[in-house]
């Protein structure tokens, strides 16, 4: 267990981290157990990760991860929708999903004493019938969702611009997929998805918390040690991103929302800690170089960046909401800080700020069985190594600023796609 | 990969850790709480003022706001610049906000920096600079998150529910208004700051792995000093229930509602509690079943207790397409109806285990607890222990909740729906 400098005058952090205990296994049928034994804990969380998202549909599928996210709660041969529900219910479970680009995750927290019902729970999700009947009404409820969404455009700009700058690569596909998508998706090709992802070497089980590591793997093996497997791979095409300007006018909106892109680096470059101090000291929603220039002044509400590794790509992603007749100062020089910052690179001391943010940011994520899960079984399932929160703390505050020069120095900032969402009032020039 | 850890003798037995809130008052009138979760690295902090939209003078509306941003703009010897780079040299996370009754500052750090933190986090409201400089930046900033509401018509509505139910100035939105915040002046502000960032009335909460006798020493060292008599709030007055709709242009329509419930931190607060539990406390409960599960109406469906100081009401949530809006809210109103029929003993047994295993999990994060405390000092004038929490709701019985939902019917709520064209006569006549 590496203990980070920060704990220097901390002795409870390496108190706590020394309590930890990583566990381990894989099934024959290659299905990956983990869990991260803290003995502290007053509860545990465990959740199926499952190795597919937007980025694994083809366009006439686009948005089916998501709506197979809300279709396996709706039961199998054994339990019915509300069965599902109400067992978790019984069980006083925090629960939930989610679905991103590149994963889908199937989560809960418990009592530790009610940790075996939710992993029976958990894996009858893994296996559910995908009822017609089912299907026709969530299909309403993603509809809705996708309405939801449209109402907030700060999450819109980002759904509408990311294909744009992705180029067709399919990290830019929508987690939601479109009215038109969901509308003509069928349960057979919905179905189709899950024969060819739901693979169990295409699934990790992880736990955080207080378990009986012994009893995990035994109900691991016994309940998911016979699910047939499949190679489910994942296609990785070279990205060839998009720089420029775009935008679409919508004039029922009030402010201009600004989706920011530019090239970072994937989540297996060891450069990724720098990448991450970097976009903090130029974009953190406080004391960063973007928040004096910008929010500071009253230029603009919001005023962000920071970057974002994914597996096999990544990219330093940014925000800004603004009134339309301020938009394109506002943009010039949100750009400015960003292109000075290539000139004038990061000082020792904003560098060790960003690392120290960080680094306390980290450690309150952490502090709950629940919000520890995520970053484990993700950082397991995506690079295959497990990582405490002090080996990760220990990687941000030992993270070079020269690195972060020599991702300066490939000026990724000159490539920037900039896309605005706004009332129209404001030039975009196209 | 087995250990060689006896798991099973760990399994079971909850390590009993003594989750006492202890609390002081110091000679000023500022009330300290603090909880120790000891096995943790980091402490947070909560700081709330009991200023807010109530409090802002008439035509002013916004001071509240342009007061918060304006203080966290440099204090004592540091500048806005300064004071911003000290505290995070210490790697403080920041947050906070101005509500409707109440304006927070928050922080967590970790647990060896309390005492270089301290000084800094009390210097914002002990002696803030409120330099000319940055009024006009903090103000600018108030009128655009005025302004980026209505690109937020979930965030609107919520404003405009509580601007109908409400009929006291708590029903002020915490955005202030335009007219109010182009009124402001430095001077008037200033004037708002004397008056408002005073220890008496205030509550400072922490939790985290520190022992209470740093804790209390470093909040005196940096409290200690600040003087003065707090303002009283006036008490909450219900407006008469009606329905109403807002024009907006929105893909969905936002329905919500409100009606008054038992006064916070009683009895019958808890069994009213329990019973919203039922209704909406979970993806089994009923609003969620009826509304979502069988009929895939919405995305979204809630319903949940609130508090403003001493004043308890229920609040109901769903965003739908407009041409499911009237089917939406009568599902909802059925539902509410239907409660006063009388839960099951397994409804309840379900709604209970969720609320406590809940609080369980809420406990283990430093930033929660911190919020907690702060919030029952706040409202209910001393801090429970979780201990306290789960007792009374383990205390309910099915009996208390039947006999509750049975003699309280629904009360006429205020319903007011918000976007695009006036939906049909069901939902806004």
């Amino acid at each position: 267990m590496t203990r980070a400098p920060v704990d220097d005058a901390t002795p409870l952090a390496g108190e706590v981290a020394q309590r930890l205990r990583f566990d381990k296994a894989v099934l024959d049928n290659g299905l990956a157990v983990i869990g991260e034994h803290n003995a502290g804990a007053a509860s545990v969380a465990a959740g199926f990760f499952v190795h597919t998202g937007a980025r694994d549909e083809t366009p006439e599928v686009a948005g089916v991860s998501h709506f197979l996210e809300h279709m396996v709660f709706k039961g199998n041969e054994r339990y019915t929708a509300e069965d599902i529900n109400r067992t978790f219910d019984e069980l006083g479970a925090q629960y939930n999903a989610f679905t991103s680009e590149e994963r889908t995750v199937y989560y809960g927290a418990v009592l530790p004493e009610r940790l075996p019902q939710l992993i029976d729970l958990l894996a009858e999700l893994m296996r559910p019938a995908l009822r017609q009947e089912d299907f026709d009404v969530e299909k309403k409820v993603i509809l809705e969702e996708i309405a939801m969404y449209e109402d907030r455009p700060h999450f819109h700009v980002f759904d509408i611009s990311a294909p744009l700058f992705w180029s067709g690569h399919p990290l830019g596909n929508s987690v939601l997929g479109t009215k038109e998508s969901i509308g003509a998706l069928t349960r057979e090709q919905m179905l189709e998805y899950f024969r060819r992802r739901y693979s169990p070497q295409n699934l990790v089980l992880a736990v955080s918390g207080r378990y009986d590591w012994d009893a995990v793997l035994e109900q691991a093996e016994r309940i998911a040690g016979a699910w047939p497997t499949f190679e489910a791979p994942r296609e990785r095409p070279e990205a060839e991103t998009a720089a420029g300007r775009d935008g679409v006018v919508d004039p029922k909106l009030n402010r201009v929302h600004v989706a920011y892109y530019a090239p970072g680096i994937a989540m297996t470059d060891p450069r990724r800690y720098a990448a991450a101090v970097l976009g903090n000291v130029l974009g953190d929603s406080s004391g960063s170089r973007l928040y004096w220039e910008l929010v500071d002044k009253g230029l603009a509400d919001n005023a962000s960046l920071g970057h974002e590794a994914n597996e096999d790509q990544g990219a330093f992603v940014g925000y800004v909401s603004v009134a339309p007749e301020r938009a394109e100062d506002v943009i010039a020089r949100y750009q400015e800080v960003l292109a000075r910052a290539q000139a004038e690179p990061p000082t020792p001391e904003e560098w060790r700020r960003a690392q120290r943010k960080l680094a306390t940011g980290l450690t309150l994520r952490a502090e709950t069985p629940l919000g520890r899960l995520t970053s484990l079984g993700a950082t397991y399932q995506s690079l295959g190594v497990y990582q405490s929160v002090a080996e990760v703390v220990d990687r941000v505050m030992n993270a070079q600023l020269e690195t972060g020069l020599e991702l300066l120095a490939a000026r990724p900032f000159d490539a920037s796609f900039v896309f605005t969402l706004g009332p129209g009032s404001h030039e975009a020039p196209r | 990969m087995s250990s060689d850890d006896d798991a099973s003798a760990v399994v079971g037995a909850t390590p009993e850790v003594a989750r006492t809130p202890l609390t002081a008052t110091l000679e000023n009138g500022l009330t300290i709480v603090y909880e120790a979760m000891p096995w943790l690295p980091s402490v947070s902090a909560t700081l709330v003022l009991p200023f807010g939209s109530v409090s802002d003078p008439e035509g002013f509306e916004g001071a509240a706001t342009v007061l918060h941003e304006w203080m966290q703009r440099g204090a004592g010897d540091l500048d806005s610049r300064a004071l911003s780079d000290a505290l995070e040299d210490l790697g403080v996370r920041r947050g906070g906000g101005s509500s409707r009754e109440s304006s927070s500052l928050t922080a967590s750090f970790l647990a060896s920096e309390l005492e270089a933190v301290m000084p800094l986090f009390a210097s914002m409201v002990t002696s803030p600079r409120l330099d000319d400089a940055e009024f006009e930046a903090a103000r600018e900033l108030a009128v655009q998150e005025l302004e980026s509401l209505d690109d937020s018509p979930a965030l609107r509505l919520v404003d405009e529910l509580l601007a109908a139910f409400v009929a006291s100035p708590q029903g002020r939105s915490p955005y202030g208004t335009a007219e109010g915040l182009a009124a402001l002046t430095p001077a008037l502000v200033r004037e708002e700051a004397r008056r408002n960032l005073r220890p008496t009335g205030a509550v400072l909460a922490l939790a985290g792995g520190a022992d209470w006798d740093r804790v209390l020493a470093a909040a005196r060292e940096a409290f200690g000093g600040w003087q003065g008599d707090g303002v009283n709030l006036p008490g909450v007055q219900v407006g008469k229930p009606g329905r109403r709709h807002v024009v907006a242009d929105s893909a969905q329509v936002q329905i919500g509602l409100a009606f008054p419930g038992p006064k916070p931190g009683t009895d019958e607060a808890y069994v009213h509690n329990v019973a919203l539990n039922v209704l909406s406390g979970s993806m089994g409960s009923r609003l969620f079943t009826e509304v979502r599960e069988k009929r895939g109406l919405v995305y979204s469906v809630s319903a949940f207790f609130r508090t403003l100081r001493g004043f308890g009401y229920t609040v109901g949530y769903a965003g739908t397409t407009p041409e499911r809006a009237d089917e939406t809210l009568a599902v909802f109103l059925a539902e509410l109806e239907r409660l006063s029929e009388g839960v099951t003993a397994e409804e309840l047994e379900r709604a209970k285990t969720g609320m406590l295993s809940a609080l369980v999990m809420q406990g283990e994060s430093s930033s929660a607890t911190a919020g907690r405390l702060a919030a029952d000092v706040f409202n209910l004038g001393r801090a429970r222990t979780l201990q306290e929490i789960t007792a009374k709701v383990e205390a309910v019985t099915l009996e208390d909740v039947n006999e509750y939902v049975a003699t309280h019917r629904l009360p006429e709520p205020t319903i007011v729906t918000l976007g695009p064209a006036r939906v049909a006569a069901g939902v806004a006549q």
